[in-house]
């Protein structure tokens, strides 16, 4: 035995009791495995949920919020539309009309949303009322009818069709769906299913592991609405709160900001809250509040600069209503570092042609003021807008006080949602319960029966047929076994039944590479070959064969990784590890095996059936 | 032991002719298979109806498949509740189909009912178990329950839902869902279900988007596996491997088709998994063909690709036998799920390793007399 060989067979000792060691912990139950071996070989295979279970989540979509969202943009595009109409704007301006051009428009013509699905439109002279006839509405708002006209004719009702509403609720759940099933895509959490029911989304995770779970509720129920608000800095609307009508709890600031070229700067009043409840208190006392109908006040937390956490803090943003620029345009994102403080994660956005083109107006239309970054309804944060922003490149710091490894957690959460997308209507949670394995509990036993006997049938036909090659090849099959368990263990892969099916692909191409290479050394034996150049023939000829054969189908499962989605995904995993393993033990595990029993025993004659 | 004795010649070319016409056929015969009677989509892909039951007595779930299966009730999902003893979610892909005549009958007696309250709104559910509707005035439900049960639809309740203003209504329909605990209840006697917790449609597990995804990321693997092959051996192999893989993909869809199993996520896997073997098996004929050509200069590549197949005789036999064997133990052991994949890797298998003989041996001998021998002579 020359030390090359001493080499390889350290090469396998070392493999086999480093995939032992990285299984113990999973075989505790049948062998106990002390404490360290436990600690420094944390991973497992989770069992998906065909075959073990896990938590069904059920959520039901307000779908109400989204026909309420429709309604808004109706009503803001009629408003813009009209002002074409009317001739305040023209024809195809409706869109980049500008504060001042609107609220001429403002002048002649209100719109108003009346209830869930209405919109109520008054026109100051009923003259213009007739400008917006049913031909009109027609052509441009196919989505409303005329329900009710007041007697001077300057009233008009419009309500969301029967029809329309129905589609919208339908859409509103299936969209849910789309884009619960894609954020647990980006959270890489295969075999996760998502299913639409009525008005509610069903979602069942696999395992039992109650952190896992509470982050994928996070992430679930996260609304994720990104809009981007200029700050009406100069308006005066706080200032005009008598300081003696405040609640208790809640107390008015100001600051000194830029509010616009021409405004220059300004001493902007806001209401703030600070302690325990101070959210709640300030949000209450807000909702009593009646700002005009295009702007509105939102909460933001307030960053104590001392950073004395435990104490929150928030305030109020007086905002233009509409955003300018909102999630919806957002094509990527990603976590990236503020560049004034390399400890602090922001978010990029990269915005899609529509919504860089709507950026840029934005920041172009209101340089100098400061423009609220809103998700969820809070502000995140508001800085000035230094210059007209092109490229359709914009980032968000976080905003709340937190240590850098949550504001890490929070900037990557918040990649997730971005890229999946907002969803169309919040969501509530309905209903959760575990769940036993959905191939059910008698299917499970008796597949792994049959997968059992399967490979002991191959294991005693290999015996028989190729005699000492087939003890090699049964070794390396089990070797195969051992060691793709091993690394599907230390990557913490979901085990389902695809992937079993993955597996027994490979188990199957394992055998096929000892059989190609025992037939070729009986091949060279048949020439009279002596066993050890038999054997060191037999692998030079069958190494190319395994080695394209298995390369080939490598390249299939990294395309199926590359492209599939959920079950595909975790049927290529399995099937990528398992190729490297069968390689391992077909090609070189095997070798040294029978390059002992040629050269260290010696043997005259290779019994190889 | 030895199944094939050394020095075997079997002159596998001579008869590729009606074989592969065999073939031509029955790829024919799987593509139209899709198109008629068309593929039998599962739960998975279609949806069906979900029912949570608590059940009266003790039962296990492999029991509930079973009684379930034997009212003919095909791959029901039987899914233990852990946290209440007996409690099942139950999903079976039968829904109660009404048909358009039957919907447009129903509209119209429900008009007829209401006098002059206006239908702005009606619609059947897609599993047929419900039906919604917004009116321009406030309905009596017994009025409208009475109007649907009168067109020959079973109305459990109908109530009114959402804003008071808004007039809606839902009515539940008698569907498969009663069907199932009214069977269940017989056969099971005291252990029967209870009226169901709730029984809806529920939407497909996987839609088109999976479907979608996985024949993209094949054509994908295809289109790399062409590349390989032309560059790792040559360009006259690179087509026959891919028309081998492809061959072995549409015989597995097309007899899955033919026999009409149902189609679920189950099936992906299995026929991802033929299309491994598939090549790999066809890599492996590819490469001693290859390697006869540098040692047999003088024979011609239909006499090398006899000879090549000959000599691997031995190994397609053991490799596919035990791949066989083994797939069998699964038929043999599993239940229905695991039955139906080890059904698919069975066809799989066998048109797998005939597929790398005679369809992509052949083609690489058609390409290299079409395409490259001009050169030679």
């Amino acid at each position: 035995m020359d030390r090359g060989w001493y080499l390889r067979f350290t090469v396998v000792a070392v493999a086999v009791v480093l995939a032992w060691l990285a299984l113990w912990p999973s075989l505790d139950t049948w062998v106990p495995a002390p404490d360290w071996v436990k600690t420094t070989f944390a991973g497992r295979i989770s069992p998906g949920l065909d075959i073990k279970g896990g938590l069904r989540l059920m959520y039901e979509v307000e779908v109400e919020r989204a026909i309420e969202d429709r309604r808004d943009r109706l009503a803001e595009q009629l408003l813009r539309r009209l002002g074409e109409r009317l001739g305040i704007l023209e024809e195809g301006e409706g869109d980049t009309a500008s504060d001042s051009q609107l609220r001429e428009i403002r002048e002649k013509v209100r719109v108003h949303s009346v209830g869930e699905q209405r919109i109520r439109v008054t026109f100051m002279q009923a003259s213009d009322a007739a400008k917006m006839d049913r031909d009109w509405l027609e052509e441009w708002f196919s989505d409303v009818r005329i329900t009710e006209v007041s007697g001077d004719e300057k009233t008009v009702n419009l309500t969301i069709r029967e029809d329309r509403l129905q589609d919208l609720r339908d859409t509103a759940v299936e969209q849910a769906v789309k884009t619960i099933s894609n954020r647990i895509d980006e959270l890489q959490i295969r075999e996760t299913t998502v299913i639409g029911r009525d008005e509610d989304i069903i979602v069942e995770i696999p395992g039992a592991d109650d952190a896992m779970f509470d982050y994928i509720r996070g992430i679930i129920t996260r609304t994720a609405s990104l809009d981007f608000k200029v700050v009406d800095d100069a308006a005066d609307f706080v200032a005009n709160i008598p300081t003696s009508e405040l609640p208790e709890g809640v107390t008015k600031d100001s600051e000194t900001v830029s509010a616009g070229e021409s405004v220059g700067q300004v001493v902007s009043e806001y209401l703030v809250a600070r302690g325990e409840n101070a959210r709640q208190v300030l949000t209450d006392y807000v909702a009593t509040l009646e700002p005009p109908e295009d702007r509105e006040l939102l909460l933001g937390s307030i960053q104590d600069d001392e950073g004395e956490g435990g104490d929150e803090a928030w305030r109020t943003y007086f905002l233009h209503r509409i955003a300018g620029v909102t999630g919806a345009n957002v094509s990527d994102a990603f976590v990236g570092f503020d560049p004034q403080d390399q400890q602090k994660p922001i978010v990029m956005l990269q915005f899609d042609s529509d919504g860089a083109a709507a950026f840029e107006r934005l920041t172009g239309q209101h340089v100098k003021e400061r423009m609220a970054i809103v998700l969820d309804d809070r502000v995140e944060s508001a800085p000035v807008i230094n210059e007209r922003i092109g490229g359709g490149r914009a980032q968000i710091t976080l905003g709340s006080y937190q240590g850098y490894d949550q504001l890490l957690d929070e900037a990557n959460e918040l990649v997730i949602v971005l890229k999946a997308g907002a969803l169309p209507a919040p969501i509530s949670p309905a209903n959760e319960q575990l769940i036993g394995p959905t191939l059910g509990r008698d299917s499970v036993e008796k597949g792994a029966e049959g997968a059992l006997v399967g490979i002991l049938l191959v294991l005693v036909f290999m015996l028989f047929y190729y005699q000492v090659a087939g003890v090699v090849a049964d070794v390396m099959v089990i070797f195969n076994v051992l060691f793709l368990f091993a690394i599907l263990g230390a990557v913490e892969a979901t085990l389902t039944l695809p992937g079993v099916a993955g597996i027994a692909l490979t188990v199957g191409m394992a055998v096929d590479a000892n059989v190609l290479i025992t037939e070729r050394i009986r091949e060279e034996l048949r020439l009279g070959k002596s066993p050890r150049s038999a054997v060191d023939q037999g692998f030079r000829r069958a190494f190319w064969s395994i080695f394209d054969a298995q390369l080939t189908t490598f390249i299939a499962g990294v395309v199926l990784f590359q492209y599939g989605t959920g079950p595909i995904k975790g049927f290529a995993v399995t099937l990528m590890i398992g190729i490297a393993t069968s390689l391992f033990t077909g090609v070189f595990c095997s070798k040294v095996f029978l390059d002992w029993i040629v050269r260290g025993l010696r043997v005259d004659r290779l019994r190889v059936g | 032991m030895e199944f094939v004795k050394p020095g075997t010649y079997v002159d596998f070319m001579r008869h590729r002719r009606p074989v592969i016409l065999v073939s031509l056929l029955l790829v024919g015969a799987s593509i139209g298979s899709v198109f008629y009677p068309g593929p039998k989509y599962g739960i998975d892909f279609a949806g069906g109806t979900e029912l949570q039951l608590q059940f009266g007595g003790d039962i296990t779930g492999g029991e509930i498949r079973q009684a379930l299966e034997g009212l003919g009730y095909e791959r029901p999902d039987v899914v233990a509740v852990e946290d209440t003893p007996n409690e099942f979610i139950v999903r079976v892909q039968e829904v109660s189909a009404i048909d358009d005549a039957r919907k447009a009958q129903a509209e119209e007696a429900v008009r007829a009912a209401l006098g002059d309250v206006e239908i702005r709104q009606m619609e059947f559910s897609p599993g047929g178990d419900k039906v919604t509707f917004t009116f321009s005035a406030a309905a009596d439900p017994e009025a409208l329950g009475g109007a649907l049960e009168g067109a020959g639809l079973g109305v459990r309740s109908v109530s009114q839902f959402g804003k008071a203003e808004d007039n809606r209504y839902e009515a539940f329909l008698i569907g498969v869902a009663d069907e199932i605990v009214q069977k269940l209840d017989e056969q099971l006697g005291e252990r029967g279900p209870d009226a169901p917790r709730r029984a809806e449609w529920v939407g497909p597990k996987a839609g088109a988007q999976l479907r979608d995804a996985a024949i993209k990321a094949m054509l994908y693997a295809i289109a790399f596996i062409m590349v390989y092959v032309a560059f790792r051996f040559d360009l006259r192999f690179a087509p026959g491997g891919v028309l081998a893989l492809l061959h072995d993909a549409i015989l597995t869809v097309g007899v899955y088709v033919l026999v009409q199993k149902e189609v679920n996520l189950t099936t992906v896997a299995a026929l991802l998994t033929i299309v491994g073997y598939s090549i790999n098996d066809t890599i492996v004929v590819f490469d001693r063909i290859r390697e006869n050509m540098g040692r047999l200069r003088d024979k011609s590549l239909t006499e090398l690709i006899n000879i090549s197949t000959s000599q691997m005789l031995s190994r397609t036999i053991v490799t596919s036998g035990t791949t066989l064997l083994s797939v069998s133990a699964f038929f043999i052991w599993g239940t229905a799920v695991i039955q139906d994949i080890a059904f698919a890797l069975f066809i799989g298998i066998l048109v797998g390793t005939y597929s790398s003989i005679y369809i992509a041996a052949p083609t690489t001998e058609w390409m290299d007399r079409r395409f490259f021998s001009k050169n030679k002579r």
